[in-house]
């Protein structure tokens, strides 16, 4: 850690809110690259973990605009738990011995699995950061946020809309079939 | 099911122009809208006994 962070709590804590920000960037971005180039329409409960993940990037959005709070948090934590309520459920769907799972696997878990992981890691990393906040009595950050967070902020709502654009391409107005194998409106 | 990341990027626009409160009350209709697609494809019983 920079020994400068030490002497700037507030700064250290909206670095790592800002990471934490780009981290759900990258999870959408990588999901939406692996279904484009792998053609592997998601399904309905991937499109939920999605929009699970979308949920949770809106609480750390606010952390980055408005300055870390426990509001922010709280609404992070409850979005987390209904991303691992989903993702457990399809963990569940296909955990019994002999079931190849959905999907492609990525380094030896499917997404599902990951996505299980990275709920509870971001229920873990709230905690922490209410606690280290608490600790170190971090104020909150009150100026306007910097580039690299305004570039987070814009690219997390660019990637949620192109979800919805392309939830909108697979399943139309609707539900989304079971299995999904082709896009209902570019067929 | 297009509907929950419309009303997330909402909720992320409203944010990101400084409307924390109408940020927050969209990101609750989110969570219902989610809440509510959860019903529908997760009610279904699992192939599991404990």
């Amino acid at each position: 850690m920079n020994t400068r962070y030490h002497s700037d709590p507030p700064r250290l804590c909206a670095t790592l809110n800002l990471l934490a920000l780009a981290g759900i960037c990258v999870v959408l971005l990588f999901a939406f690259a692996w279904q484009l180039l792998y053609n592997e329409p998601p399904c309905p409960l991937c499109l939920l973990q999605r929009a699970a993940f979308a949920l949770v990037g809106i609480g750390l959005l606010l952390n980055a605009r408005f300055g870390p709070a426990p509001l922010h948090y709280g609404i992070t934590i409850l979005s987390a738990l209904g991303g691992a309520l989903v993702a457990g459920r399809q963990v569940a769907l296909h955990i019994m011995p002999g079931d190849a799972g959905y999907g492609s696997p990525f380094l030896g878990l499917h997404f599902y699995t990951w996505a299980l992981i990275l709920f509870v890691a971001i229920i873990a990393y709230c905690g922490v950061m209410l606690t280290l906040e608490r600790w170190l009595e971090s104020p909150a950050a009150t100026g306007a946020p910097g580039l690299p967070a305004r570039i987070a902020m814009w690219l997390f709502l660019v990637l949620v809309a192109a979800n919805m654009v392309s939830t909108l391409l697979e399943c139309g107005f609707g539900a989304c079939p079971d299995n999904p194998t082709h896009y209902l409106w570019l067929s | 099911m297009m509907l929950p990341f419309l009303t997330a990027a909402v909720s992320a626009w409203l944010g990101l122009r400084g409307r924390r409160k109408a940020c927050l009350w969209v990101w609750l209709l989110t969570l219902i809208v989610f809440a509510a697609w959860c019903k529908v494809h997760m009610t279904d019983p699992l192939g599991l006994s404990f």
